[in-house]
């Protein structure tokens, strides 16, 4: 079987920013997996294994390279136009000219450089419609939160046999 | 020229994390360049109303990167709010959970950010100009910088359970203790990770001999500066007493933490959501004064390790004992203080008490107030709460490492443009060494948000009548 990660990132506190904690949560209940009691803790072991972060960091690279498939789960802005999108990834090093936006396509050129090994990576995002400080999703994200979820089921039916 | 008042407009509560507008003159060079930060900050606001014990939970959600400090800074509030001091070996764990911090986060920015400036260059081809071309140029040097990032991660793991978001200090100490193989553990890591700094601070000082005309031009700076001192005036990042010297090393203030708002003042632009911090009593902005690594070792007058006690008397000597200047010298110093950092590690991992089960005070003495603060990787960061007898927070306020820097970026950023660029078109080497003028400060420009589509930064060029010549996304 493949071992496959579905990685999600955002902030709770941001409303839609954290849409990827909700859409973790969905797809533990339905994979039948433990939902931890707070975002700070971990999801168990399990393949799929489910992993909530606030941003993406350098040292993720060296657990992304370690699984065969990465389903990247993330908010979207109103920059992109479509209220759901799945993206197939490839590794590309995006300049930053801070260490706090790193994107999947970077974790993935880290992952491909110094541990030689590259999932087969998608990124599945949703519109964020607000992002005041609060932990309640809007309604429209809410509800494309559910869609989402759907996708990544399929996704992890998909990618389960090696 | 028509002035043009630049405002920001905020359509969506997030358009990036910041913003550089540069102004043309008629003469085609640089009237101005403005670094405007367009994250709202309102995270005071939303915790109002919860409880002082959450906030070290909540307040790491600012960022991903510096959590600990937030989680750090936020439990010594609480300390203070609930009157409950921490016994002291809580103290010394909170320490070293606050030398991995420092230890992975100034790591990473010198070797992930810094470096391929350094290694690089500026004018380097853009798709290699980054660390993937840092690697393959010179992968011995960018393996030992992921394991010293990692060493810094794991100290925060071991210590506190969790690598990023520690659940961990708590109002009146800490909920874990150390046990003996913890230490032994973090102690087999300790060599390789200051042979590592060493080998950071030899590229830097190499670098820096080959390039004294750029280090000297490039935004050099005359401000105050502002860090944590001990008793002896020595370099401190967990707890001291704050101290600001003048822009000739003259000490203006020597005060306690909790009195900052006698002393500190924000000052707003309409530009920026970002305010500027300056010392109140010589007013904005003469009282302008620079935080984090420049900062600190400018403050200081000695380190307590020895290794990095002689890296820093190296560097008092490159301005004869005075403040050190130019901006590029944060590099210098933020090497200097990691390895202060893995010195501090071993002195704490020898003190008996670090492996004590005597770790939280449980006895409240309400005092409804409470300030904790500490240096932060970027700089002097403040946490001040306000509670009810129930321990609901009525008010909070944050002044953020970075947000203190905010005078001294957005100056580089000034001095750097008209510095180095001329003419309507921008190339891409003027605008790296723009961004390394932010770089510099390893600002953490409270971002609390990551959204696909959400730029990290957008360039924007203006003509004399404020007209858009060029726009260009980073």
């Amino acid at each position: 079987m493949k071992k496959r990660l579905i990685l999600g990132i955002g902030n709770l506190d941001r409303q839609d920013d954290g849409v990827a904690w909700h859409i973790l949560v969905a797809l533990a209940a339905q994979l039948k997996q433990q939902v931890p009691a707070s975002p700070e803790e971990d999801f168990e072991e399990a393949n799929p294994q489910l992993l909530f972060v606030l941003q993406l960091t350098p040292d993720l690279a060296e657990m992304i390279a370690g699984y065969d498939a990465v389903c990247f789960v993330d908010a979207h802005t109103s920059e992109i136009q479509a209220e759901l999108q799945k993206l197939e990834l490839e590794p590309k090093y995006q300049r930053s000219p801070f260490t706090h936006h790193l994107t999947p396509e970077t974790c993935l050129a880290l992952s491909e450089s110094l541990y030689h090994s590259v999932p087969q990576s998608i990124l599945v995002s949703v519109k964020g419609h607000r992002f005041d400080f609060s932990s309640q999703l809007s309604p429209q994200t809410a509800k494309l939160a559910v869609e989402a979820t759907n996708v990544i089921l399929n996704w992890v039916t998909v990618n389960k046999d090696s | 020229m028509v002035a043009q008042k630049i405002t920001i407009e905020p359509v969506t509560r997030i358009e990036g994390h910041a913003k550089i507008t540069i102004r043309m003159n008629d003469q085609g060079k640089v009237d101005h360049a403005y670094l405007h930060i367009n994250e709202f900050r309102g995270f005071e606001k939303f915790c109002e109303g919860r409880m002082v014990f959450e906030m070290p939970l909540i307040t790491p959600r600012i960022c991903g990167i510096c959590p600990v400090s937030h989680h750090l800074a936020s439990a010594k509030a609480g300390d203070e709010v609930l009157g409950c001091p921490p016994p002291r070996p809580a103290s010394l764990l909170r320490e070293l959970m606050h030398m991995g911090q420092i230890i992975q986060s100034h790591g990473m920015h010198f070797f992930e950010l810094a470096g391929p400036d350094l290694l690089l260059g500026w004018d380097a081809d853009p798709a290699t100009r980054n660390v993937i071309g840092l690697l393959q140029a010179n992968p011995e040097v960018a393996l030992k910088a992921v394991n010293l990032r990692k060493y810094g991660q794991e100290i925060i793991h071991t210590v506190g359970g969790r690598r990023i978001h520690p659940n961990f200090a708590v109002p009146g100490g800490v909920n874990k203790a150390l046990k003996a193989e913890e230490r032994e553990s973090i102690l087999a890591g300790l060599d390789e990770a200051i042979a590592t700094t060493q080998l950071g601070i030899q590229i830097m000082k190499d670098w820096a001999s080959k390039n004294m005309e750029d280090i000297n031009k490039f935004a050099v700076l005359k401000s105050g500066y502002l860090g944590l001192v001990t008793p002896d005036t020595g370099l401190e990042l967990y707890d001291g007493q704050v101290r600001l010297i003048d822009q000739n090393g003259t000490q203006l203030e020597k005060f306690d933490g909790r009195d900052y708002l006698d002393y500190i003042a924000e000052h707003v632009e309409s530009w920026s959501y970002l305010k500027f911090p300056y010392y109140k009593k010589m007013g904005w902005p003469k009282g302008v004064y620079r935080v984090g690594p420049l900062g600190r070792l400018n403050v200081a007058e000695k380190i307590s390790t020895p290794l990095a006690n002689a890296e820093l008397k190296n560097y008092k000597a490159l301005n004869g004992g005075k403040p050190v200047e130019p901006t590029l010298y944060f590099h210098y110093a933020r090497l200097i203080e990691t390895l202060f950092a893995a010195e501090r590690v071993r002195e704490l991992l020898n003190e008996p008490d670090i492996l004590s089960t005597d770790i939280l005070n449980t006895h409240h003495d309400f005092k409804g107030v409470g300030v904790g603060v500490i240096e932060a990787p970027r700089g002097t960061l403040w946490h001040q709460y306000w509670a009810k007898e129930n321990g609901q927070l009525e008010r909070v306020n944050l002044i953020v490492a970075t947000g203190n820097n905010n005078w001294a970026m957005c100056e580089a950023v000034d001095s750097v443009a008209k510095t180095y660029i001329s003419g309507p078109q921008v190339t891409e080497g003027m605008l790296n060494r723009v961004e390394a003028a932010v770089r510099a400060h390893d600002p953490c420009l409270s971002c609390s948000t990551h959204a696909v589509g959400q730029m990290p930064m957008e360039v924007e060029i203006l003509d004399p009548e404020g007209h858009l010549i060029q726009t260009i996304v980073r």
